[in-house]
C-alpha cells in the first residue's frame, strides 16, 4: 500500500484541495448547488439573448445559426445541467441525513458522478468555440443530427461534441441513480420502514428509479448517434423510418425525463408545505402511491410527442388515452397539497411562498399540457408557443420549488438565517417576472416556434415576454446578494428554526457535524434516538435481525478500528479523463477512431502490473503482464503502419487523435488507481433494509446498472427490430449484400457459455478456498473470451473487407455491426476487469465465503453478456 | 450456490439448446415455416436467459426484488419495442 491512511482525511473547506478530493455528500451536495447555479446563469444568459432577439420580428443581434445555437443550447443546459443536478445537489445533502444514513453507499462512485457532470459542462462550453456548438434543438430531432446531412457544416465537431458531453452526462446520471438506489434501500434508520421516509428522499427513490431505465434509452440513442459520427451508420439518416426512430427513442427517455426533473420539486412541496402549514400532509399514503402510480405511467405515454409523424392513428389514440390517465393522480397530489394549506395554519415564510407558487404555476402548466395531449387539438399546436409557454410552466415550476427548497435548507446548510424580506422580494419579483414572461406566450402562442420571425401585429405582447425576462432574471441577483450576505451575517439558527419539522435533518445541529449524527440514529422505539456507535455495533449483533453473521461480527469490531475514508484523487482524475477523451472524438476522424483505444490496451496491462506489484507485492504475474504488453504494443504498431502507414498517419492524425490518446491513457491508468485504492466504507450495522435485506450493497449496485443495461440492449435490439419491420422483416436479409454468419455465430454462442460455465467454477473454488483452481477457472473465462472476440474479428474482417460489407452499405450492416460491437464492447471491458481479477487471485484475493464476493459480482456481469448474446444470436445470425 | 452438478446440467441444456436453434436454421426448418419455427427458437432464448439469470447470476436464491428490478428492465425493453413497431404497422 503506498498511501499512508491518513491521505484518506478531509483537509479543512479552506483549502482547493478538500473540493477536489472529497467523497463526503454534504460536500458533493454544495458542489452539485453551486455547479447547477453557474449552469443557470449561462443558460439564463442565453435565455436573455433569445428574447432580446424576440424584441422585433425578425430578430436584432443573432443570425440565423446564432440563433439555432442559442435555442439549442438554452434548452439542453436547462433541462439536463441545470434542473436535475439543482435537484440532486439538495438530495445528495438531504437523503443520507433524510433516512438516517452516514453518506451514500458508494461514497467515490458519487464524487465520480460529480466530476463527470462537471467536465461534461466544459466539454459543452468547449463546444462554442469549435465553430459552433450544436444548433438542431434540444430535441436533437434527425437527420438536423446526423452529419450525412451537411458534412460541411461549421457545427460538425461542436455539434457532435454537445452530443458528447450529454453522452457524459448520461453517464454520471446513471452512476448517480446505482447509488441513490442502493443507499436509500440499505441505509435506512433501524425502524425507517419505506413508507415513512420523508417525502423528499420518497420522490428521489422514484426520481432515480426513471432515471435509470429512461437514461438507458436515451445512451442508447446516443451510442448509436455517436456511430453515425464516429463510423458512419446510417441508423437515422435512412429514409426507411430513421428520423421516427429517433423519436420513438428519444421520447421514450424524454417524457419520464420530464418527470424527472419535476419529482424531486413535487417532494419539496410536500415537505414545505407540511413544515410551513403546522401539519402532516393530508391523505400522504394516496400522495405517495400516486407518485409511484405516475413514474410507472411515466413510461407508457411517450407518443404524445409524435402526434404530427406517421405513426398511426390507433396508437395516437392509445397515447392519448394513457397521457390523459396519467393527469389524474397528478390531479390528486395537487388536491392534497391544497388541503393540507386549507387544514392548516399557514406560516408565510419565503420558502412557502415558492412552494404556493410553484404550485400556480404547475396548475397552469398541466392544464394546458391535457390541451395537447388531445390529438386533434395538437395538429394545431403542434410547433407553436402554445407548446413553449407549456413546457415553461411545468418545468420552471420545478425550478421554481426547488429554489423554495434552497431557502428551505439554507439555515440548515449554513447554520444561518437568510433575509425573510429579501426572500420575500425574491419571490415576488420572480413570480411577476415569470407570468410577464411566460404568460404573454399562451396569447401569442400562433407564434411558431424556434423562430424569429412573426406576425407583427404581435410584436407588443412578445416585448411584454422580454421585459418580463428582465424582470425574472434580475430577481435572482437579490437571492444571490441574499445568502451571500447571510451567510457572512451573525444569525445563528439552532437545529431547527422551524416551529414544525418532522425529519431527522432537523434533528441535528446546522450545519451538520462531519460524521451526520451524534450516534447511530434509529426509530426503533418508536420515535428518533441517537444510540451510541460502539454499543450499536455490538447491538446488531446481539438482537441478530439485521442481516448479520459471523462475518458481520468480525466486520464491525474491524469497521470500528478502521475509521471511513473521506478522501481520493481518483474520481476527479477519471472524471478530467473523459473530458479529453471527449474532446478528442469530437474532432477524431472516422479511420482514426478505435486507435487510441486500442493503443490503450498495453497501457492498461502494463500499468496494472506496475499498480497490482506496490499493492500487493511483486509477483510473478505482475511481471507477465508487463511483459506482454510490449509485444502488445508492437502488433498495434504492426497493425497500425497497416493501416494508415506509420509515419504518414501519425503525421495526418489531428491534434484530436493525439487528445483522444492522453484522455483515454489516462482514463486508463486512473480506473486503475481507484481499482487498488484502499478506501474504507463500513456497511451500516443497524438498519433497515427491506425489501434488500440479504442483498449487500455491491451486488445490489450490480443488479440495478444490470437493469439499466437491460434497457441500453433493449433498446438496440428494439431499434433492430423497427427497422427491420419497416423495412419488412422477410427482405431484410436478401436487400443485404451479404449472408447471415450463422457458423461463426454458433461457435460464438457455445465459446461465451461456456465461460459462463466457467466463471461460475471459479466461484464455486474461491468459495472453497481453492487458489489454484480459482485462477485455473478465471483463466480460462479469459482465454474464452479471448477466442471469442478473435472469432468476432475473423468474422467481421470477412464481413467487412472481404464483402466489402462497412458500417454504411445498408441498414442491415449498420445494425448488425453497432448492436454485435456493443456487446464486444462490453466483452472487452470485462476482459479488462478479468486481468485485475487474475492478478488479485494470484497474490492471494478473494479466498473464502465474503471475500469471493467481488468474484461473484463480476461474474453477474458476465453472465449479463452471456444473456445479451444469446439473444443476438438469434436476433442476427438465425432469423 | 447449487452444486457443480446442477451448474453441469445447466451448461449441457443451454449448448444444447443452442444447437437446437442453429439447426432449425440450417436444415431449412425455419425457412419452409418461418412464424411458427420463429417463435420456437425465441423462446429457446428466453429459457436459456431464464436459466443462466436463475442458477448461474442465481437469482432464485435471492430475494425475490432482485427478479423484479430485471423484469422492470424488460418489460421496459418490451414497451418501446412492441410499442414503436406497432406505431408504424
Ligand atoms: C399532466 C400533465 C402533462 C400533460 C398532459 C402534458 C402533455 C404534453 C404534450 C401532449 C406535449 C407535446 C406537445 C407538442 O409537442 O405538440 C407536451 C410537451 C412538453 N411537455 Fe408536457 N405535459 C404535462 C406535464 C408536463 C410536465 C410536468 C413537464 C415538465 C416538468 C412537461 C414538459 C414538457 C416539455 C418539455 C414539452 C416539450 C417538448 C418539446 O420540446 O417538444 N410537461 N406536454
Ligand atoms: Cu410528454
Amino acid at each position: 500500500m503506498t498511501e499512508s491512511a491518513d491521505s484518506h482525511h478531509l483537509p479543512p473547506k479552506s483549502t482547493v484541495k478538500r473540493w477536489l478530493v472529497t467523497t463526503d455528500h454534504k460536500d458533493i451536495g454544495v458542489l452539485y448547488i453551486l455547479t447547477s447555479i453557474f449552469t443557470l446563469v449561462l443558460a439564463g444568459t442565453l435565455a436573455l439573448l433569445i428574447r432580446a432577439q424576440m424584441w422585433t420580428s425578425g430578430g436584432l443581434i443573432l443570425n440565423g445559426l446564432g440563433y439555432n445555437q442559442v435555442v439549442s443550447a438554452h434548452g439542453l443546459l436547462m433541462v439536463f445541467w441545470f434542473l436535475s443536478p439543482f435537484a440532486f445537489g439538495l438530495a445528495n445533502y438531504f437523503v443520507p441525513l433524510q433516512i438516517g444514513a452516514d453518506d451514500l453507499a458508494f461514497p467515490r462512485l458519487n464524487a465520480l458522478s460529480y466530476w463527470v457532470y462537471l467536465f461534461s459542462i466544459v466539454l459543452f462550453g468547449v463546444s462554442f468555440f469549435q465553430g459552433a456548438t450544436f444548433s438542431g434543438g434540444w430535441t436533437m430531432y434527425a437527420p438536423l443530427n446526423v452529419p450525412t446531412v451537411d458534412a460541411s457544416s461549421v457545427t460538425q465537431i461542436g455539434g457532435f461534441a454537445a452530443i458528447l458531453a450529454l453522452t457524459m452526462f448520461v453517464t454520471s446520471v446513471t452512476l448517480g441513480s446505482v447509488n441513490f438506489l442502493t443507499t436509500i434501500y440499505r441505509q435506512r434508520a433501524k425502524g425507517l420502514r419505506m413508507r415513512d421516509i420523508p417525502l423528499f428522499s420518497i420522490s428521489i427513490l422514484l426520481t432515480v428509479w426513471m432515471m435509470l431505465f429512461a437514461f438507458a434509452a436515451l445512451l442508447a440513442a446516443l451510442v448509436i448517434l455517436s456511430a453515425e459520427h464516429l463510423i458512419g451508420t446510417v441508423y437515422f439518416a435512412s429514409d426507411s423510418g430513421g428520423s421516427v426512430l429517433w423519436t420513438h427513442l428519444w421520447w421514450f427517455f424524454g417524457h419520464p425525463e420530464v418527470y424527472i426533473v419535476f419529482f424531486p420539486a413535487l417532494g419539496l412541496l410536500g415537505e414545505i408545505v407540511q413544515t410551513f402549514s403546522g401539519r402532516r400532509l393530508v391523505g400522504r399514503k394516496w400522495f405517495v402511491i400516486a407518485l409511484a402510480l405516475v413514474a410507472i405511467q411515466s413510461f407508457i405515454v411517450w407518443m404524445h410527442h409524435m402526434f404530427l409523424t406517421t405513426i398511426n392513428l390507433p396508437i395516437k389514440t392509445v397515447f392519448m388515452v394513457t397521457t390523459i390517465g396519467i393527469s389524474l393522480p397528478f390531479d390528486l397530489m395537487v388536491f392534497a397539497l391544497i388541503y393540507t394549506m386549507v387544514k392548516g395554519r399557514i406560516r408565510w415564510k419565503t420558502p412557502f411562498l415558492f412552494a404556493l407558487g410553484a404550485l400556480v404555476i404547475f396548475i397552469i402548466g398541466g392544464i394546458t399540457g391535457v390541451f395537447l395531449g388531445a390529438i386533434l387539438l395538437d395538429y394545431s399546436f403542434r410547433g407553436t408557443y402554445w407548446v413553449t409557454a407549456h413546457f415553461h410552466y411545468a418545468m420552471a415550476s420545478a425550478a421554481v420549488a426547488i429554489i423554495g427548497g434552497i431557502y428551505y435548507w439554507f439555515p440548515k446548510i449554513t447554520g444561518k438565517m437568510y433575509n425573510e424580506f429579501l426572500g420575500k422580494a425574491h419571490f415576488v419579483a420572480a413570480f411577476v417576472g415569470f407570468n410577464m414572461l411566460y404568460f404573454p406566450m399562451f396569447v401569442v402562442w400562433e407564434t411558431p416556434r424556434r423562430v424569429f420571425v412573426y406576425d407583427t401585429g404581435l410584436t407588443l405582447w412578445h416585448r411584454v415576454a422580454t421585459l418580463g425576462a428582465a424582470i425574472f432574471a434580475a430577481s435572482f441577483l437579490l437571492m444571490f446578494y441574499n445568502l451571500v450576505k447571510s451567510m457572512y451575517s451573525d444569525r445563528d439558527v439552532t437545529d431547527s428554526p422551524w416551529a414544525y419539522t418532522g425529519s431527522m435533518e432537523w434533528a441535528v445541529s446546522s450545519p451538520p457535524p462531519e460524521e451526520n449524527f451524534p450516534g447511530t440514529p434509529s426509530y426503533a422505539s418508536g420515535s428518533l434516538e441517537f444510540l451510541d456507535r460502539s454499543a450499536t455495533d455490538g447491538g446488531a449483533v446481539a438482537d441478530g435481525d439485521a442481516a448479520t453473521d459471523g462475518g458481520a461480527v468480525a466486520d464491525a469490531t474491524t469497521a470500528a478500528a478502521q475509521p471511513a475514508d473521506h478522501a481520493s484523487w481518483w474520481p476527479f482524475l477519471i472524471g478530467f479523463s473523459t473530458l479529453l477523451t471527449g474532446i478528442g472524438l469530437s474532432g477524431i476522424s472516422g479511420p482514426y477512431f478505435v486507435w487510441p483505444f486500442l493503443f490503450t490496451l498495453p497501457v492498461f496491462i502494463a500499468y496494472l502490473g506496475i499498480k497490482g506489484a506496490q499493492h500487493d507485492g511483486f509477483a510473478l504475474i505482475h511481471g507477465a503482464y508487463l511483459t506482454a504488453s510490449f509485444p502488445l504494443l508492437a502488433l498495434l504498431l504492426v497493425l497500425f503502419d497497416a493501416d494508415h502507414g506509420f509515419m504518414t498517419g501519425l503525421g495526418e492524425a489531428s491534434n484530436y487523435f493525439y487528445i483522444t490518446i492522453v484522455g483515454t491513457v489516462l482514463g486508463a491508468m486512473t480506473l486503475i488507481g481507484m481499482g487498488y485504492e484502499s478506501f474504507n466504507v463500513p456497511e451500516p450495522k443497524l438498519a433497515e433494509q427491506w425489501p434488500f435485506g440479504e442483498v449487500e450493497s455491491t451486488k445490489l449496485g450490480m443488479w440495478t446498472f444490470i437493469g439499466s443495461d437491460i434497457i441500453l440492449f433493449g433498446a438496440l435490439i428494439g431499434s433492430y427490430v423497427f427497422a427491420r419491420f419497416n423495412f419488412g422483416w422477410h427482405e431484410w436479409w436478401e436487400a443485404a449484400e451479404v449472408h447471415k454468419a450463422t457458423w461463426p455465430g454458433l461457435a460464438n454462442t457455445y465459446i461465451l457459455l461456456a465461460s459462463s460455465f466457467t466463471i461460475v467454477l471459479a466461484l464455486v473454488y474461491a468459495k472453497r478456498q481453492d487458489k489454484r483452481k480459482t485462477l485455473g477457472f478465471l483463466s480460462l473465462t479469459f482465454v474464452g473470451a479471448s477466442v471469442f472476440m478473435l472469432n468476432k474479428s475473423i468474422e467481421w474482417i470477412e464481413l467487412f473487407w472481404h464483402e466489402g460489407w462497412t458500417f454504411n452499405t445498408d441498414l442491415m450492416a449498420s445494425t448488425y455491426y453497432l448492436t454485435t460491437g456493443m456487446h464486444a464492447a462490453h466483452v472487452l471491458v470485462g476482459m479488462l476487469i478479468m486481468l485485475f481479477l487474475i492478478a488479485r487471485t494470484y497474490t492471494g484475493a478473494y479466498m473464502g465465503e465474503e471475500e469471493s464476493q467481488t468474484i461473484e459480482y463480476f461474474g453477474l456481469y458476465w453472465h449479463f453478456v452471456d444473456i445479451v448474446w444469446l439473444f443476438l444470436f438469434p436476433v442476427f445470425y438465425i432469423l | 450456490m447449487a452444486s457443480i452438478k446442477t451448474y453441469t446440467t445447466i451448461f449441457g441444456v443451454l449448448m444444447a439448446f443452442s444447437t437446437v436453434q442453429f439447426v432449425f436454421e440450417f436444415s431449412g426448418l425455419l425457412e419452409d415455416n418461418y412464424g411458427p419455427i420463429m417463435a420456437v427458437i425465441l423462446v429457446l432464448s428466453v429459457l436459456k436467459a431464464m436459466a443462466v439469470a436463475g442458477w448461474y447470476m442465481h437469482i432464485i436464491e435471492e430475494p425475490r426484488s432482485i427478479t423484479y428490478i430485471a423484469l422492470a428492465g424488460v418489460l421496459g425493453v418490451i414497451a418501446l419495442t412492441v410499442g414503436a413497431t406497432y406505431s408504424i404497422s
